[in-house]
């Protein structure tokens, strides 16, 4: 129970006879909205290539944030990324695509021309001068492309946004549209060793910990203390 | 062939072609329009030329000389060499035969060059608008091309 709480919005309320856990189900909608992000690609140029593909790819892994089912069709995703140069000919296109997909829905933009135009924004015809003209935008991610590293921090943004966001009494109050751009100063070493860090906190399950942080009834902690040496010298052994 | 000995053989065809030595990667030549179809298809056809492929097709727009030059790319298969053939034409009233009786890609690549220059191609059977909107008014490629939606760069 100690995992689940670990992760999990919620407290445990220990009762006679055990323990029960409590949480609100906002919070439990929303951790699992901000968890199962399944995102719609709309890349139409280079920064789809440069960020977009190479964060799906082995090396940088959209997986590990539970955002990697990209979707083909908006009826089946919650977040559209936008990569890529928006024309006049193609903006009533991504209109048709955000109403298609189904509430809640999210979106990030990316790159500078998703954003603003870009290097396109003067002496341009056809360019449409940020995506905010068209939907809503809900993160923005700077760069001319962004690092994938950048995507990743902008998704981190929005799930954090989603946590603490939207509740079911309320639907559509969200919070203000944000700019996720790294701090200055900061290297791609220093975000890979973060993000290392992170992962392998997240993804750890430390069973003596959790087993460690319970208060178990006293007739239960012998036996749980009994487990762990069992555990303990398991390992041994097996080593 | 090798570049120079392309570009006479090819200036030998006819009076209406010259050569064109400001481009020195590969052979090419200016065609009087008039003469335009007739040389491709000679080129397509005669077996020492062998342009089998229109490769691509642009324009470009010399405001200055008050006209436009409309390039065509042509590629052999068979003796892979290139040939750029050049057609000057004026901006007032630019008006060329098209190429589809002799290569029907030319169709699509026409239809661009009008969408964003406004080149007329006589005798193309489905000259529309490409990748803008069908009630676009003007052609944005131009130099002198001015819209309300432009921004221009502040001083
Ligand atoms: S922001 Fe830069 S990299 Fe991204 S689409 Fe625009 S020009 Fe390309």
């Amino acid at each position: 129970m100690g995992v689940v709480t670990d992760k999990l919005p919620g407290a445990l309320e220990k009762v006679p006879g055990g323990n029960v856990l409590v949480t609100r189900f906002d919070e439990i909608i929303n951790w699992a909205r901000a968890n199962s992000l399944w995102p719609l690609t709309f890349g139409t140029s280079c920064c789809a290539i440069e960020m977009l593909m190479a964060t799906g790819g082995p090396r940088h892994d959209l997986a590990r944030f539970g955002a990697e089912v990209a979707r083909p069709s908006p009826r089946q995703a919650d977040l559209l990324i936008l990569a890529g140069t928006i024309v006049k000919r193609m903006a009533p296109r991504l209109r048709t695509l955000y109403e298609q997909m189904a509430e809640p829905r999210y979106v990030i933009a990316t790159g500078a021309c998703t954003i603003s135009g870009g290097p396109f924004i003067y002496h341009s015809y056809t360019t449409v001068r940020g995506a905010d003209e068209i939907i809503p935008v809900d993160v923005y991610v700077p760069g001319c492309p962004p690092r994938p590293e950048q995507l990743f921090h902008g998704l981190l943004t929005l799930q954090k946004m989603i946590k603490e966001g939207e509740t079911i009494r309320e639907p559509g109050v969200r919070r203000k549209p944000v700019i996720s751009a790294l701090p200055e100063g900061v290297t791609l070493e220093d975000i890979q060793g973060q993000m290392k860090e992170l992962l392998v906190k997240e993804n750890v399950v430390d069973v003596q910990h959790a087993v460690d942080k319970l208060k178990w009834p006293s007739g239960l902690n012998e036996r749980s203390s009994g487990k762990s040496d069992a555990n303990e010298s398991g390992a041994g052994d097996g080593t | 062939m090798e570049r120079e000995a392309l570009q006479a053989a090819v200036c030998e065809l006819d009076s209406a072609v010259r050569p064109l030595d400001e481009n020195a990667d590969r052979a090419a030549v200016i065609v009087e329009a008039s003469a335009l179809p007739a040389i491709i298809r000679r080129l397509r056809d005669e077996p020492e030329f062998a342009f089998a492929q229109l490769l691509d097709h642009v324009a470009v727009d010399w405001i200055d000389r008050g006209q436009f030059e409309l390039i065509y790319q042509l590629y052999s298969f068979k003796h892979k060499h290139f040939l750029s053939v050049s057609v000057l034409v004026p901006r007032e009233d630019p008006r060329v035969p098209t190429l589809c009786r002799v290569h029907p890609v030319a169709e699509w690549q026409e239809r661009e060059v009008y969408d964003l220059f406004g080149v007329l191609y006589e005798d193309h059977p489905d000259l529309r608008r490409l990748f803008l909107e069908d009630d676009w008014i003007g052609f944005p490629l131009r130099k002198d091309y001015q819209d309300d939606f432009m921004l221009d760069r502040p001083r």
